[in-house]
């Protein structure tokens, strides 16, 4: 009778898994989300500013005789200048005839010949 | 054959580093002015030693009255450089239109170091050099992200 309930209560777990083994293992695998999940938000929060991960090799580059290749740096490496090269740049505002205003004039005045110049032609 | 040139010569020409030869266009620009291609060619092929065969190398040649030459050799053009990094054989015909190929900031780094070891950049910032790297990139149709 008892070797009978252990048979049987071992089958049992032979065949369901979702007994106290199975449970270790559902465990785990929330475990595992969780771990992965919170990778990454941490990796969003790093914030990656370049698209070319550290470690690509830079090819064409290395045009001495011997040089090795050039290889891409970890994106602290490089100035911050460099993140910003694609960005309009931004002029500080001096006032009245300061730096910032004869830019902006410049422009806005370059624009309007442009805009007449197309009108012209219509 | 024999007059004396009035002031020193200039000539800018486009050589591949180790790979001088009398033939054209080297031979007879050179020849115009009286200079001896065979030393020309000898002395810039030892000078461009250390660079890889076949790398185009802006040189400009100074050529004084009384025949002697000198030269000074640059960095690749920048143009050559981007190509080369971003895989593309030629660039786009109509730039801003078509685009030929992705480039990182990093490569943009990378050629501006370079550029940045000649004479006559020497005092821009390598901001600068940067910018206009970005600028060559932009008129072969490259486009640069960060």
């Amino acid at each position: 009778m008892s070797f009978l309930a252990l048979s049987r209560s071992s089958i049992r777990q032979a065949f369901s898994p979702c007994l106290a083994r199975g449970y270790a293992a559902k465990s785990s695998n929330t475990e595992r989300v969780l771990n992965v999940s919170a990778k990454d938000t941490s990796a969003a929060e790093e914030k990656t500013l370049s698209s070319c991960p550290p470690g690509t090799i830079l090819e064409g580059l290395n045009y001495l005789k011997g040089q090795p290749p050039v290889i891409a740096l970890p994106d602290d490496e490089y100035p911050p200048w460099l993140w910003d090269l694609m960005k309009p740049k931004v002029y500080a505002d001096d006032g009245p005839g300061g730096k910032a205003e004869k830019k902006r004039l410049r422009r806005e005045n370059q624009q309007r010949i442009k805009d007449q110049n197309f009108m012209k032609t219509q | 054959m024999s007059k004396a040139l009035k002031a020193k010569d200039q000539l800018r020409i486009l050589i591949p580093a180790g790979k001088a030869a009398p033939t054209p266009p080297v031979g007879p620009a050179l020849g115009a002015r009286g200079v001896k291609s065979m030393d020309f060619c000898k002395e810039f092929n030892a000078r461009t030693a250390h660079i890889e065969h076949g790398v185009p190398t802006p040189t400009l040649i100074t050529v004084e009255p009384d025949r002697t030459f000198s030269f000074i050799t640059k960095t690749p053009p920048t143009t050559y450089l981007l190509k080369k990094t971003a895989g593309i054989e030629k660039g786009t015909g109509r730039p801003g239109h078509e685009v030929t190929g992705t480039i990182s900031l990093k490569h943009v780094y990378e050629v501006a170091k370079i550029k940045a070891k000649d004479a006559h950049l020497k005092h821009l910032k390598l901001e600068s050099i940067a910018s206009t790297v970005v600028g060559t990139a932009k008129s072969l149709g490259l486009q640069v992200v960060p």
